[in-house]
């Protein structure tokens, strides 16, 4: 009673600022979830095939049935949207529940980020000062600052496309920079004995396919390979600035500061200025705002800005509301490019 | 199934029947069947108590996680392959020195930039996002394979259930790549197609199953001692 009490407060908050409510389909097709995640997170789906075949699930979470929906409905008008539900997920843990209850609230289809960014974090502020927690963090990121870094390194271009993408997995990104520190990528006794083959396959129609991959795309990127710009000792080097980088925790305010210090340090080229964290100004001296390069990098889809409100609960912090800008979702969805920002509040933590 | 009787499941077909029954000779166990050859159950000489059904190496992992089979026999990669509420109904008793195979993460042979998961996940997302669609990897081993290449980091894939002949995959339409079952790789090599230099997902062997079913039945432990 008394959580259901707290998330209608909360609703009427979000209401409050212009968001619209709006209801969310039950079921989504499976091929979407698929599209962006992979099998991976398919295993955790509630899935089931209709009458004619198509494989469904229940919606394992809300930001992607809420993008789906503008999406769908081809409209290109800015829409403030909130929205609040259940979830389904499998779990692997017994004490977690399958389904999860989500509030969240979005802006779709604006192209002016900043104050689009700035809105969302400040209606995560009101939001957290109506919620009876009296100590909270809020730290903010933004993915770009990662992104601009890894495009300034000396390093091959396929190596920082996988840097990128694998961001948001830190067990396999700490493996990459092993085997970026080791240059252990290349095998040189492989490449000599396929050379031979290489020459024998140039002669070939270049349009002939192998396995849905065309002679042309294979040997374009064996080349590419074999020409691997990198010098040895520079994968040391670069692999010292990522995790340099990424262990970056300061105060918001000294953040510009903290970072340009960093990339002079390695004459790396780059300015960071205050557009890279939206944030009103904040009198609330309960909340400590700090800068972190790494938070967030559980949620594969946000494109730039990120951020947490975690609230004291007892002696241990925990995650109340999250969010940040997901710009490429609709597009790895495979549909146009949506600029989308958004944020979920936790309501376990009531629990 | 009478109460009293230890129903026994052996592999009913290949090179696994052949080397289980092997190990019941060794022990001097003597197994006949009434009704000839193509007699799906059996008994065991001087053992009145036992009961041998010749089951799919697959069927024999179910039947043990139901109880319907107290002590089996199959591969080490069918018991992990099985869901986890089977795995978890079910006891290892001992890993034999045969039926040694490797599951394995294997390329057309003419894919020549692609040798290590590294590659394959870059090829993966070329898929993705200039063919507008997943890298297809044809398995009879989904649960194993999808979790092998999640922890290697490969997340853009899709599944493509095989029940044989998986190593033709690649070149009828079905699958650009393939994961299976292989002892020497020369089934492989023969299809053209290639083992990535890291993609060994599993080493697996005969292994002797118990149900945890049956663990306080008569006669088990017995039988299990004399097969070990």
């Amino acid at each position: 009673m008394k959580s259901k009490n707290l998330s209608n407060k909360i609703l009427r908050l979000i209401k409050s600022k212009g968001f619209k409510n709006i209801e969310l389909d039950p079921v989504l097709e499976t091929k979407y979830i698929l599209q962006r995640s992979g099998e991976n997170f398919k295993r955790l789906l509630f899935s089931f095939y209709d009458l004619n075949g198509k494989e469904l699930c229940l919606r394992p979470d809300l930001t992607i049935s809420s993008v789906l929906r503008f999406v769908q409905n081809k409209s290109n008008k800015k829409q403030k949207v909130f929205y609040s539900g259940e979830a389904f997920r499998k779990t692997y843990q017994k004490q977690e529940s399958i389904i999860k209850n989500q509030i969240g609230f979005e802006i779709l289809g604006s192209k002016d980020k900043q104050k689009e960014d700035r809105e969302i974090i400040d209606t995560s502020i009101k939001i957290l000062k109506s919620s009876g927690f009296k100590k909270a963090v809020l730290k903010i990121g933004n993915v770009e600052l990662f992104n601009l870094l890894i495009n300034k390194l000396d390093v091959p271009r396929r190596w920082k496309n996988r840097l990128k993408r694998y961001y948001w997995n830190e067990s396999y990104f700490n493996e990459l920079l092993k085997r970026l520190e080791t240059n252990a990528d290349i095998d040189p006794v492989f490449v000599e004995i396929d050379k031979s083959r290489y020459l024998k396959m140039r002669k070939f129609n270049s349009s002939k396919e192998v396995a849905g991959r065309t002679y042309k795309e294979i040997l374009d990127r064996f080349d590419m390979k074999i020409k691997d710009p990198r010098r040895s000792s520079s994968g040391k080097i670069n692999t010292k600035i990522i995790k340099e980088f990424l262990r970056i925790k300061c105060e918001l305010k000294n953040a510009p500061y903290i970072l340009n210090k960093f990339f002079q340090k390695y004459e790396l080229n780059i300015f960071v200025g205050k557009e890279f964290f939206p944030l009103n100004k904040i009198n609330n001296k309960n909340l400590k705002i700090e800068f972190s390069a790494s938070d967030g990098r559980d949620v594969e889809f946000y494109s730039s800005m990120i951020f947490s409100i975690e609230v004291k609960k007892g002696k241990k912090l925990k995650n109340f509301i999250s969010g940040g800008r997901y710009d490429e979702l609709t597009s790895n969805l495979g549909f146009r490019k949506v600029y989308a920002a958004g944020a979920a509040v936790n309501m376990a933590v009531y629990e | 199934m009478n109460k009293n009787t230890v129903n026994i499941g052996i592999p009913s077909k290949g090179r696994l029947k052949k080397d289980t029954l092997n190990v019941f000779k060794k022990k001097k166990l003597r197994i006949y069947s009434e009704r000839g050859e193509r007699d799906l159950f059996g008994h065991i000489k001087k053992l009145t108590n036992v009961k041998i059904i010749y089951l799919h190496a697959r069927e024999c992992i179910e039947q043990l996680s139901l109880g319907n089979i107290d002590i089996g026999f199959s591969g080490y990669d069918l018991f992990k392959e099985s869901e986890i509420n089977i795995q978890n109904k079910i006891l290892i008793s001992k890993k034999y020195d045969f039926g040694f195979a490797n599951l394995v993460l294997a390329i057309p042979d003419l894919w020549l930039d692609v040798q290590t998961l590294l590659d394959l996940d870059e090829v993966a997302d070329e898929f993705k996002k200039k063919k507008k669609r997943l890298l297809r990897v044809a398995t009879k081993y989904p649960n194993l394979t999808r979790q092998f290449l999640y922890s290697k980091g490969v997340t853009q894939f899709q599944l493509v259930k095989s029940l044989g002949s998986t190593e033709v995959a690649p070149f009828t339409g079905t699958a650009e790549i393939i994961s299976d079952i292989t002892s020497t790789g020369a089934t492989l090599k023969a299809n053209n197609l290639r083992i990535l230099k890291d993609g060994e997902i599993l080493k697996s062997q005969a292994c002797l199953m118990q149900s945890k079913l049956s663990i306080k039945k008569t006669g088990i432990k017995k039988i299990i001692r004399l097969l070990n």
